[in-house]
């Protein structure tokens, strides 16, 4: 009986033990963010500096991966909660605007400092300023294995002749053991750039989508003729093969973003980064999404902390900083002066990354994105698997794209 | 006699050859899991299927308890599970044991309503209870956490004690009863005993509840000092480049308290309950 | 003077309260809020300003036209959880009885049968997924290599996806039945054993007669709960098919709740697709309890 009491006492010593919520600090700053692994290291690194500047404020930032951060965020704003602000992807300012729980923010900068910006690290929406950015990217482009392939591809022609060379099956079992391309094509948003590349794009100046065209069909053939007509894509490829793949020297080329670059280079592969290649027929180059990944500040913040707030976006956003995250991580970053500073301007990948951007595409931020993510995803997988005709799959995706945005704007 | 033996023998050796067999393609995937951890290079995938890759390190290991808080995530989740743990054995063997010996006004709609709390998916759960843990100032400690992870594991916990209590007869508690001793006693000293089984299982369930949730914790922590496993092994997780050596290795090393508390717990997986304790 | 009926009912409400407190709380609270909001038109536009607006939302579930037909994705999920449920009680039960014999050993199969449970799903149910793979995984190899029949596009084709996940989720299900049915069988007294052995009775009369009927108590929470959680297990099906695919034809019914709450943040939707799939159980579950008679004593 003793024991058991003793049992009894401890537990409900922990149990108190571990109440302790923390009260609203007005010296206490909270960040969310979906940073990668590498890029939260350099987080670390900037606010350890700010604290020391500014010993009386506390800054922490708290991890949240991307989905789990858009609805966590949701969810936690409008209890009235949530962090003082949240970073992430630009796609996120849509949602977040209509639900009313990030603030405007041009009124809170001087014009002349958002001047200073690389004018698509600055997204508007309806009207206003929402979200200011650090980095600019998460852009596709060709990552190709130096040892296998010396001159990367300019056009859509001189990438199936390279692919056709390279792709070659060793053993004779009938599977090629190198493939000349490798990517992860069954997800609608490695598809964009070629989408685009034909003519097309997901929607016009109203908001609506545009994907019952020609470009559209053009480019789902395309993507099926590199699977089985050319034979240079594997049959079966999701993010994680193609990865294996590259990383294992058994491809000659890779389409990923400017996440994954570090990563093939500490798996020992000789990388160089190119832009897409152009699409002869069209004359077009291929035109990936680039979307700035930055801050926006919650509506619930209190008053008095709104200023501290805007002096630590500040002091992130600063050109010190930003040279010094472009340097470690080969991002591009959002202020124009950085670009004078010789190691990043002479450096081939940036340089290579920069150029994708421009000829890249913004993302677009409106909500309405998501639901053509979700109603080209599942056509655009048909065509791959040989259920439906491009044609079809075109028409589909519209048809589909505008019953999902009427359902979710009721 | 010897005929016997030889038969017993031969089903004996099958016995063996059959669950060593299924064994090894049980904890195949699992095996895989130790190459990806000894991998370098952040690799998910390979088409080289040795189990120990060409170029093994241990680095994810070492990392993992040099570059990332893995230790104090441990010990955060060694105390949340330890709690839910004892509060879901104590609170389980007390519901289930009336749930089984009375008959009472309400019994059945009660059963029913345990059930039902299963039946919702969590997912669609999570805003209401934010912003109840919000009003009862309970986000962001574990008290908050240990509630809600009680109140999941409780409702299989309660049923399982229920089920169990129902198979000793109540003759046991009746001679205890005629002999003086008051309910409690007979329920703590004679019929406890005999459910040891089920309490195993109740405290292995609730163990594992709280080891492995991620939703829940997700939403209510919002401190990285108070992170627990999941949570952790979350972080390693990137939208496309995770970090997979460290996932691996970390999801190896989560199981190991997971079974040693099933072998420590297995001591008292026996039969408590003989016949002979009824008789006369 | 307090009667005795009187006095046992206090002890046993007692007993009961604070687990029913806690409950009570927690789950339904968000209970309620649930079916309210299934009332209600909570989505993107009007997530803090939603309005009551009747059966709406029930009517789109049944009769909106989707991609796949809500009556498809139903069937399966009943497929889905039959056909795990089965496997996970066979398998489990069959090595509780192995494991329950005094084989050496004993504790080496346990420890190692049981980490299926004890690993957690996400990098594991990615590996699945990833042995499942048409040129590389370990899977179509073996099929290839000893059976010598031609690989299987398993993550291509919506059926063959099915099955990769049933797969994969038998995998990771059978530990658990298998505890529970070890719990089970130590409540199963030897004398009755020894007394069919002196009546000659062959291993699979003694399974049959005493072992399998006198499971049934400890067996039936964990068979009526593990289908409940089956049906409503999102995890392995959202990782093993990569969200549904291919083109959002691997879903059970939660998995599309999922999409559809959270991806176009149709709360109201969501709400009454949940509150749906609840009905369904619950009727479910009451026609099993009365089937089984569980509620009641059975010595």
């Amino acid at each position: 009986m003793i024991n058991i009491k003793k049992i009894i006492l401890i537990f409900f010593f922990l149990l108190f033990f571990g109440c302790s919520p923390k009260k609203n600090d007005p010296n206490r700053i909270v960040i969310w963010h979906q940073m990668r692994i590498d890029e939260r290291v350099i987080l670390e690194e900037h606010l350890k500096k700010y604290m020391e500047i500014h010993p009386d404020i506390k800054v922490e930032a708290l991890y949240k991966e991307t989905e789990t951060l858009r609805s966590g965020y949701i969810i936690a704003a409008i209890a009235g909660q949530g962090p003082d602000l949240v970073y992430g992807p630009s796609d996120q300012i849509g949602p977040f605007q209509v639900m009313n729980i990030i603030l405007p923010l041009e009124d809170l900068f001087p014009k002349d400092y958002l001047d200073k910006f690389n004018p698509k690290a600055l997204t508007y929406y309806k009207g206003h300023l929402y979200q200011i950015a650090d980095k600019l990217g998460n852009h596709l482009a060709l990552v190709y294995n130096k040892k296998l392939i010396n001159k990367p591809p300019e056009t859509d022609e001189e990438l199936i002749e390279i692919g056709k060379k390279i792709t070659i099956d060793k053993n004779g079992d009938n599977q090629p053991d190198v493939y000349g391309l490798v990517w992860n094509y069954t997800e609608p948003f490695f598809y964009i750039p070629f989408y685009t590349g034909f003519g097309g794009w997901v929607l016009n100046d109203n908001n609506e989508p545009t994907l019952d065209n020609e470009a559209n069909i053009n480019g789902l053939k395309f993507i099926q003729d590199l699977r089985d007509k050319y034979k240079i894509v594997p049959r079966e490829a999701d993010y994680n093969i193609a990865d294996m793949l590259f990383k294992e020297g058994k491809a000659g080329m890779i389409i990923n973003g400017d996440w994954s670059w570090a990563s093939y280079q500490k798996a020992g592969i000789d990388i160089g980064v190119a832009p897409l290649p152009k699409i002869k027929s069209t004359g077009l180059y291929c035109a990936p999404m680039v979307s700035p990944k930055g801050y926006s500040i919650n509506s619930n913040i209190d008053k008095e902390k709104l200023s501290k707030v805007i002096d630590l976006l500040y002091f992130l956003l600063d050109v010190e900083q930003q040279y010094y995250t472009a340097k470690e991580l080969n991002v591009i970053p959002t202020r124009k002066e950085v670009f004078k500073y010789e190691d990043i301007k002479n450096n081939e990948i940036m340089k290579n990354s920069l150029l994708q951007i421009e000829r890249g595409k913004p993302m677009p931020v409106v909500p309405e994105l998501r639901a053509i993510w979700d109603a080209m995803r599942p056509n655009y997988q048909a065509v791959l698997n040989g259920e439906k005709t491009p044609q079809q799959a075109a028409k589909d995706m519209q048809w589909l794209a505008i019953k999902k945005i009427n359902e979710m704007n009721e | 006699m010897k005929i016997k033996n030889k038969k017993s023998f031969l089903v004996k050796l099958i016995t063996y050859i059959f669950l060593t067999i299924f064994t090894i393609i049980v904890i195949y995937p699992i095996i895989q899991l130790v190459s990806i951890s000894l991998r370098p290079g952040n690799r998910l995938l390979s088409t080289d299927l040795s189990i120990i890759p060409k170029d093994a390190t241990f680095d994810s290991f070492i990392k993992l308890f040099t570059e990332r808080p893995f230790l104090k995530w441990i010990v955060n989740s060694l105390y949340v599970s330890f709690v839910v743990t004892i509060s879901g054995v104590i609170l389980a063997a007390l519901a289930g044991y009336a749930m089984s010996r009375f008959n009472f006004f309400g019994k059945k709609i009660a059963l029913l309503s345990l059930l039902t709390t299963q039946m919702f998916p969590a997912t669609m759960l999570l805003l209401p209870m934010y912003i109840m843990l919000v009003n009862l100032g309970l986000i962001n400690s574990y008290l908050g956490i240990v509630i809600v992870y009680s109140a999941t594991a409780l409702p299989f916990c309660i049923w399982q004690m229920k089920g169990y209590y129902d198979t000793i007869p109540t003759t046991l508690e009746e001679a205890a009863l005629i002999d003086g001793a008051s309910n409690f006693y007979a329920f703590y000293k004679i019929i406890l005993p005999l459910a040891a089984p089920a309490l195993v299982i109740t405290a292995l369930f609730s163990f594992m509840t709280a080891w492995s949730e991620y939703v829940v914790a997700a939403q209510i922590l919002q401190d990285t000092d108070l992170w627990t496993l999941p949570l952790g092994l979350k972080s390693f997780e990137d939208n496309m480049t995770s970090e997979w050596g460290l996932y691996a290795a970390a999801s190896l090393i989560v199981s190991i308290p997971v079974v040693i508390l099933f072998l420590v717990l297995s001591k008292w997986l026996v039969s408590g309950l003989t016949l002979g304790s009824v008789k006369g | 003077m307090i009667s005795e009926k009187l006095k046992k009912n206090i002890f046993i409400y007692l007993l009961l309260t604070p687990a029913f407190i806690v409950l009570i709380g927690v789950v339904f609270y968000p209970f309620i809020y649930n079916i309210v909001i299934s009332f209600s038109n909570m989505n993107l536009r009007h997530i803090k300003d939603w309005q009551i607006i009747g059966f709406r939302q029930y009517y789109k579930v049944f009769f909106e036209s989707s991609q796949p037909d809500f009556y498809v994705i139903f069937i399966k999920t009943i497929i889905w959880t039959v056909v795990n449920v089965f496997f996970h009680v066979t398998i489990g039960v069959a090595l509780a009885l192995i494991l329950n014999q005094k084989i050496k050993g004993r504790s080496i199969y346990r420890m190692l049968l049981i980490l299926p449970w004890a690993i957690p799903q996400y990098v594991v149910a990615l590996t699945w997924r990833g042995m499942f793979s048409y040129e590389y995984g370990a899977i179509n190899l073996i099929i290839q290599k000893y059976l010598n029949l031609p690989g299987v596009e398993w993550l291509k084709n919506p059926t063959e996806a099915f099955l990769a996940c049933i797969l994969t989720n038998v995998w990771l299900g059978f530990p658990f039945m298998m505890v529970i049915a070890l719990g089970g069988l130590q409540s199963i007294p030897n004398e009755l054993y020894e007394a069919a052995d002196i009546d000659g009775a062959k291993w699979w009369q003694k399974v049959k007669n005493i072992t399998l009927p006198l499971l049934k108590p400890v067996m039936i929470p964990a068979i009526t709960l593990g289908i409940v959680w089956t049906f409503n297990n999102l995890n392995i099906v959202w990782l093993v098919s990569n969200g549904g695919e291919p083109s959002d034809q691997t879903h059970i019914l939660v998995s599309f709740v999922y999409k559809a709450a959270f991806n176009l943040y149709r709360y109201g939707y969501a709400a009454a697709l949940s509150v749906v799939i609840f009905i369904i159980l619950l009727l479910f579950s009451l026609k099993f309890m009365n089937k089984t008679k569980v509620t009641e004593k059975i010595y």
